[in-house]
C-alpha cells in the first residue's frame, strides 16, 4: 500500500489544535492564545472566538476552583477541530468527577439578594454549546461539545 | 487583564473599565467598583471598552451591585458592547441591576 499523499496528512494536522494547560489560573493567557491561533488559522468570526474563550474559561476555572486541579501539572487538555458547520471542542481534565450536564444552575429570576453566585458558568456553557456529552474516562473528565458556525 | 480609571461627572462617579473581564481580572474589577461605591452615592460602571466577560467578571459586578444596595447607593452598568451584552442577557443580569445604553451623566 502506498502512503497517503502528504497533502492530506498536512490538512489533517491543520484542522485540529491541542492546548495543554497546567493547573493554575495564570495559564488562562495560554488558553486565549491557543483559541486565537485556531480561529485565525481558520478565519473564524469574532463571536465564535468569544464563545470558545468563554466556554473554555468556565470549564478551566471550574477545574481549578472546584475540581482539584489547582497545582496539578498537565491538568487540562483542550482539542479544537473544525467541522463543516461547527467547531468540535473536547475539554479533558484530571480533576474530580464533574459533569457540566448535571451541575446545578442558578435561578436567573431570583432577586439580587437571592441570586446564587455559583453555576453561572455551567449555565453559559449549556446556552452556547450544543451536543454536549460527558464521560469519566479513567482519571479524566472528558466533555465534548460543538459550537455551531 | 483590565485597566480601570475613575472620574467624577456632575454627581456621578464613573468607573471606566477596559480589557478582558475574566477570572484573572475579577478581583481587581470587584475591588475597583467597591472602592467607588464606598465613597460615592451614585456610581456608573462604563463597560464600553470591555471586549470580553466571563461569569467571574459577572460575579464581580453582582457583588458590587450588592454592596451598592446595602448602602443605598445608586449603581448602573453602561455602554455594553454587543458581545458583552449577549453574556449579560444570557445571564439575566437585567433582572438584578440597572443596565443602560449610555452614561447617565
Amino acid at each position: 500500500m502506498n502512503a497517503p499523499p502528504s497533502l492530506w496528512h498536512n490538512q489533517a494536522i491543520l484542522i485540529e489544535t491541542e492546548i495543554v494547560l497546567q493547573g493554575r489560573l495564570g495559564e488562562l493567557p495560554v488558553l486565549v492564545a491557543g483559541v486565537a491561533g485556531f480561529c485565525r488559522q481558520h478565519s473564524l468570526p469574532d463571536d465564535v472566538e468569544f464563545d470558545l474563550n468563554l466556554v473554555l474559561e468556565e470549564l478551566f476555572t471550574n477545574s481549578i476552583g472546584h475540581g482539584g486541579c489547582a497545582g496539578m501539572e498537565d491538568a487540562v487538555h483542550v482539542r479544537l477541530r473544525l467541522l463543516d458547520t461547527a467547531v468540535a471542542v473536547e475539554y479533558a481534565d484530571r480533576g474530580l468527577p464533574f459533569s457540566p450536564l448535571t451541575a446545578p444552575v442558578p435561578n436567573l429570576e431570583a432577586s439580587l439578594d437571592e441570586r446564587a453566585l455559583g453555576g453561572l458558568g455551567v449555565h453559559l456553557i449549556r446556552k452556547i454549546m450544543r451536543d454536549i456529552e460527558y464521560c469519566r474516562d479513567g482519571d479524566w473528565n472528558r466533555t465534548t461539545m460543538r459550537r455551531s458556525l | 487583564m483590565i485597566e480601570v480609571t475613575q472620574e467624577t461627572k456632575s454627581d456621578w462617579c464613573v468607573v471606566a473599565i477596559s480589557g478582558r473581564a475574566d477570572a484573572e481580572a475579577a478581583d481587581q474589577l470587584e475591588s475597583s467598583l467597591r472602592a467607588a461605591i464606598d465613597t460615592h452615592a451614585k456610581v456608573a460602571a462604563n463597560l464600553a471598552d470591555v471586549d470580553y466577560i466571563s461569569s467571574a467578571g459577572l460575579r464581580a459586578i453582582i457583588q458590587a451591585a450588592r454592596a451598592a444596595q446595602a448602602k443605598h447607593a445608586t449603581f448602573v452598568v453602561c455602554s455594553l458592547t454587543p458581545s458583552v451584552k449577549k453574556v449579560f442577557d444570557m445571564s439575566g443580569m437585567h433582572h438584578i441591576m440597572r443596565i443602560q445604553g449610555g452614561l447617565p451623566c
